[in-house]
């Protein structure tokens, strides 16, 4: 026990201390001893007993100096003793306030120091799913063409030849059909016609328009099939959209104008257009559908120097076939042509998922390896 | 076809650079594959389109030039020496089969020295990608290239009575071209014969015989120039899978008028090339001769199809330059610009295909420039509609793939015997008549095959863990008629959940698909299960999916004896629905739904937990606790289930929790007792089963 710490136990009186100036000194000799124990309470056990030992209601030293010093003082020292007093008290509270709120501080500062997340390690990975790319295309294709009015339409993928080649003005041995190499179905005995994979969208054409008058404004996405060997860039299933718009005032220019919008919808407005006369059967003007190149931006040349790869050097890249409907293919549906005209097209979409997004070979479209399905989330 | 273009030049005087002809062509309907340097200048690689034969000679592409650039074509008339002797007293020819050959022209050339061709020729007929064979032959090839019809010469000597009779081929007939091949013939075929015509020497405008051919030592040459039906020629070639020079040009059709003049200009070529004799005349049988067509063309029309007008000048300028001859012929002749203008025009005999209004329309605008048609945007006039379920699909999948299944698309061509592994025996396959391959020998009747298939690639390629799903179809026939079905497939494998710092992995288990199988069937009020599944799945680990009382599919892990078949090392689950009947009854959920007031008073959770017999499943607990009646008792949940350790053999724990709620008030713990009591009691008598204790 400090002679300090004893002091608070006996009266002034057996202090010999009945003037004010041995007064102050122990008032200071006490709030030297109460820093230097402030100063020791280094963390919250320490700093419970420290307060108790100077606030507690019993016997902390405040209540100890009021009972031994402060009660029985003379009348002339009680008013110094209470200032001297009240001065202490309001040191003692605000230094163990301070106290309190620095070991607070400092513990949760170390607390915050364990706790805190690592951001460089991975949350928590939940298995993520994703369309196919395929699926991607087709639905940004619909988006673009149901905001012009063109609804959306299908068929099956099992056609008769009627539906695939003869409506669509290709007779039998027509020189196209070699073009076509087609699957056939194995039908057992007795079968009234051949059955066929379609080899292209374009039956859904004659499906709708034997199902409604016009105006018509379809899309058709769908699978279809040529019997070509598989290699890089071909697969003997593939993926197109069609497109057939009907009414009484459709011209070239519409079908033009229709076809830039897509085409700036889907590559972005920068890619310029072009149109080739070509021939398809059943369509008449037929075209070849080119837009700019996207790689090289129509100069032909690579980035960094030497002939483009994509569009080979010629800064087109051509993209698909399309046409007026063929007069002919109205009389297959009771459409009068001399009251309507229309444009139709096929767009190949495989074809338009590689060039978008880099892919050299169509054989993994199908493969459905997940390191490719991941890329394109 | 390559097309060089110097030999352009002579028919018409172009000025423009090689390179700039190439891309006007194209501009206008020619298809450029490419364009090369050589000896002999520029050579264009010509891509022509099936509709275009007049194009497949030099000088049809000069009279496209001549149309694009304003130019004058030049004519082509030869007139070769003739000797006194008349051809008509050396050839005769009778054609028996008019239906297949509508004309036949034969010229006669006496002491003919057969060599080779000189160097221009050579080399000429070798930028246009033709080898040089000898004089007589390689002038037959010149005139082709130059003209776009086929000619044949024979050695006159080997024709036998030199008498030419054409007629169909006979049943069983064979005879040997050219190439040394025998060939079987069928009627249709037209047959080029000598003699008394039993003996056939080519196939008319496909390919010559070998026993008439020109060799070194022929003297006397006839050479064929005929006008062939297209569609007999086509029907033939695919047959014969013999495709030719002569046949390509054939069988687009070609110009019946051009067979004479070409005849004479081989004439004039072989009596400069190999000397000799060239009788006067021409032996013509042609009775496959019509009458030009008349075609209209009207303004009107022009500006209905095209939507932007085209001056008078130039419509004539387009199509007198193409040979259409174009005359007005309307009431305001004279008027310029005239909405009622009309031009009466000429079929010219090279471009039969050239028959109708719309024909002409496309020539003018071809030759003018498409770029001329201003684009405009239409306007649309009624609503666009999505197909009746691509709502449904789409909720479908961005579902499927919030549980982090990923869409694939597969092609349905598979084997005959791994479709066998997962066919319904009631399901008649959809084979292929010609497949490609054997691998790829029949559609599939299941999408389920497919699926294994995508798990089988990845777990070939190292990818251990995949969780798939396909929207697409399957492929059936009933009998005579094909059946497409829209099916969904899912197949997962390896883990659920991988290992990470946070938690361990888990196997990818039944329990897995059903969730998220049941987490899709929410969206039509919920699938019903039901104990088996299809042949291909494990016979412990399956069930059927119904929707009501309609059955969806099979879903569970594949069968052992199909995963050994793949060779499948680790587990595979797989799934098939179908979709049309899930669409509709998630357009009937979703129109029935109604909200339902949430609870005013708080909920008990009751635990039970039981002994069970094996076999005793999940649903009959519920069933018996439902079936008490208690209004309050709302959803049972199982919420833990073990075997072994302290349960008897035979049987299993199964911890039942049951929700109370009162829609009227709190409920008391008499009543929950009360409740719990019944339950205990019911689930004792009818299922046999034990309160354990705790
Ligand atoms: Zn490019």
């Amino acid at each position: 026990m400090s002679s300090a710490e004893s002091k608070t136990a006996k009266t002034l009186a057996a202090l010999d201390a009945a003037q004010a100036q041995p007064v102050t000194a122990l008032f200071a000799e006490v709030r030297a001893r109460f820093d230097a124990e402030a100063a020791a309470a280094h963390d919250e056990a320490s700093w419970k007993l420290f307060r108790d030992a100077w606030l507690g209601r019993k016997s902390g030293v405040l209540t100890q100096i009021t009972d031994n010093w402060l009660k029985p003082a003379s009348p002339e020292l009680k008013r110094a003793v209470g200032a001297a007093l009240n001065d202490l008290r309001a040191h003692v509270e605000a230094q163990i306030e301070a106290r309190r709120a620095a070991l607070e501080g400092a513990a949760e500062e170390s607390a915050l120091a364990r706790e805190r997340v690592d951001l460089s390690l991975p949350g928590v990975v939940r298995p993520a799913g994703s369309r196919h790319i395929i699926r991607q295309v087709f639905e940004e294709i619909e988006r673009i063409f149901l905001q012009i009015g063109f609804s959306v339409a299908e068929g099956p993928e099992i056609e008769t030849p009627y539906y695939n080649f003869e409506a669509l003005n290709i007779p039998e041995f027509h020189p196209v059909r070699d073009d076509m190499d087609t699957f056939y179905l194995d039908l057992p005995k007795g079968a009234p016609g051949q059955l066929l994979l379609r080899t292209h969208t374009s039956p859904v054409q004659i499906r709708t328009m034997e199902k409604q008058t016009p105006p018509v404004r379809v899309i058709v996405p769908g699978k279809v099939y040529r019997r070509d060997n598989p290699d890089a860039t071909h697969s003997f299933m593939f993926h197109q959209v069609e497109g057939l718009a009907v009414d009484t005032d459709i011209t070239f220019c519409d079908f033009t104008g229709t076809i830039e919008y897509f085409v700036h919808e889907f590559f972005g407005p920068g890619v310029k257009t072009r149109f080739r006369p070509s021939y398809f059967p059943f369509t008449e003007p037929s075209v070849e559908f080119d837009a700019s190149c996207i790689f090289c931006g129509g100069r032909g040349t690579a980035a960094g120097g030497g002939t483009c790869s994509k569009c080979k050097g010629a800064g087109w890249i051509e993209l698909f076939g399309a046409g007026m409907v063929d007069p002919a293919v109205y009389g297959f549906v009771n459409y009068d042509a001399a009251k309507v005209s229309g444009f139709a097209f096929g767009i190949g979409i495989d074809r338009l998922a590689m060039l978008k997004y880099g892919i050299d070979d169509i054989q993994v479209l199908f493969q459905n390896d997940v390191r490719f399905l991941r890329q394109f989330p | 076809m390559k097309v060089v273009y110097n030999w352009l030049k002579e028919f018409v005087e172009l000025t423009a650079p090689a390179e700039e002809a190439a891309s006007r062509l194209a501009l206008s309907g020619t298809n450029i594959g490419g364009l090369e340097q050589g000896a002999q200048g520029a050579v264009i690689e010509a891509e022509l389109t099936t509709n275009r034969p007049d194009c497949l000679g030099h000088y049809g592409l000069a009279r496209e030039l001549s149309a694009i650039y304003r130019l004058p074509l030049k004519g082509v008339a030869p007139k070769p020496a003739e000797s006194a002797a008349k051809a008509a007293e050396a050839v005769r020819v009778e054609i028996q089969s008019p239906e297949l050959c509508g004309r036949f022209t034969a010229r006669v050339i006496r002491g003919v020295k057969i060599q080779p061709s000189p160097a221009w020729l050579r080399e000429r007929l070798e930028a246009a990608g033709v080898a040089s064979i000898n004089n007589v032959v390689d002038a037959t090839n010149y005139v082709m290239l130059e003209l776009g019809h086929a000619l044949h010469a024979f050695d006159y000597d080997l024709v036998r009575d030199h008498r030419i009779v054409v007629r169909q081929a006979k049943p069983g007939e064979k005879m040997k071209t050219l190439d040394g091949l025998e060939r079987q013939l069928t009627p249709g075929m037209c047959m080029i014969c000598d003699g008394d015509g039993t003996r056939a020497v080519g196939i008319g405008g496909i390919m010559g015989g070998a026993e008439t051919e020109i060799s070194f030592s022929t003297k006397n040459v006839l050479i064929e120039c005929a006008w062939f039906e297209p569609v007999a020629i086509r029907r033939a070639t695919r047959f014969l899978r013999l495709y030719t020079e002569a046949s390509t040009r054939f069988g687009r059709g070609a110009d019946p008028e051009l067979a004479e003049l070409a005849s004479r200009r081989c004439a004039e070529l072989i009596l400069q090339l190999a000397g000799g004799e060239l009788l006067a005349g021409v032996v013509d049988a042609y009775p496959g001769k019509r009458a030009p067509k008349k075609i209209a063309l009207h303004r009107r029309e022009f500006l209905r199809i095209m939507g932007a007008d085209v001056a008078d000048k130039e419509i004539e300028a387009i199509l007198g330059a193409l040979g259409f001859a174009p005359v007005r012929a309307d009431a305001q002749r004279g008027a310029a610009g005239s909405l009622l203008a009309a031009w009466e025009c000429t079929q010219p005999s090279w471009r039969g295909e050239v028959e109708r209004e719309i024909d002409l329309i496309e020539e003018v605008a071809r030759i003018r420039g498409l770029d001329k048609f201003p684009p405009r945007f239409p306007v649309a006039r009624k609503a666009a509609a999505r197909l009746p379920h691509a709502d449904a699909e789409e909720r479908l999948r961005e579902r499927l793939m919030g549980l982090g299944y990923r869409e694939i698309v597969t092609i349905p061509h598979v084997a005959e015997e791994r479709n066998e592994l997962f066919r319904p025996a009631d399901a008649a396959p959809a084979r292929l008549a010609n497949p490609l391959s054997e691998e790829a020998g029949v559609l599939r009747s299941t999408a389920a095959v497919s699926m294994a298939a995508a798990l089988e690639w990845n777990l070939n390629h190292g990818q251990r863990s995949a969780r798939l799903f396909e929207i697409g179809r399957h492929y059936r026939l009933e009998g005579h008629q094909s059946v497409e079905t829209r099916v969904l497939a899912l197949g997962a494998t390896g883990e659920a959940r991988e290992k990470d710092i946070y938690d361990a992995a888990r196997a990818y288990s039944f329990a897995d698909l059903k969730g998220d199988l049941d987490a899709a069937g929410a969206f039509a009020g919920g699938f019903r299960w039901q104990a088996d599944g299809a042949a291909w799945l494990h016979p412990a680990r399956c069930g059927r999916v119904f929707l009501g009382a309609q059955e969806l599919g099979a879903a569970g892990q594949l069968a052992r004896r199909v995963a050994e078949r793949l060779k499948l090392r680790q587990d595979v689950f797989l799934a098939e629905l179908r979709l049309d009947p899930f669409y509709a009854a998630m357009r009937a959920a979703r129109d029935a739904r109604r909200f339902a007031p949430l609870p005013r008073f708080p909920a008990v959770e009751r635990d039970f937990s039981l002994l069970l017999a094996d076999g005793t499943p999940f649903a009959e607990v519920a069933r018996v606790i439902q079936s008490l009646g208690i209004a309050e008792a709302g959803a049972v949940e199982a919420g833990d289930l073990f075997r072994g350790k302290n349960v008897p053999a035979g049987k299993y724990s199964l911890l039942v929790r049951v929700l109370f709620q009162s829609a009227t008030g709190t409920l008391t713990d008499a009543q929950i007792a009360d409740f719990s009591g019944k339950i205990v009691a019911a689930l004792e008598q009818q299922l046999g089963a034990q309160l354990r204790a705790g």
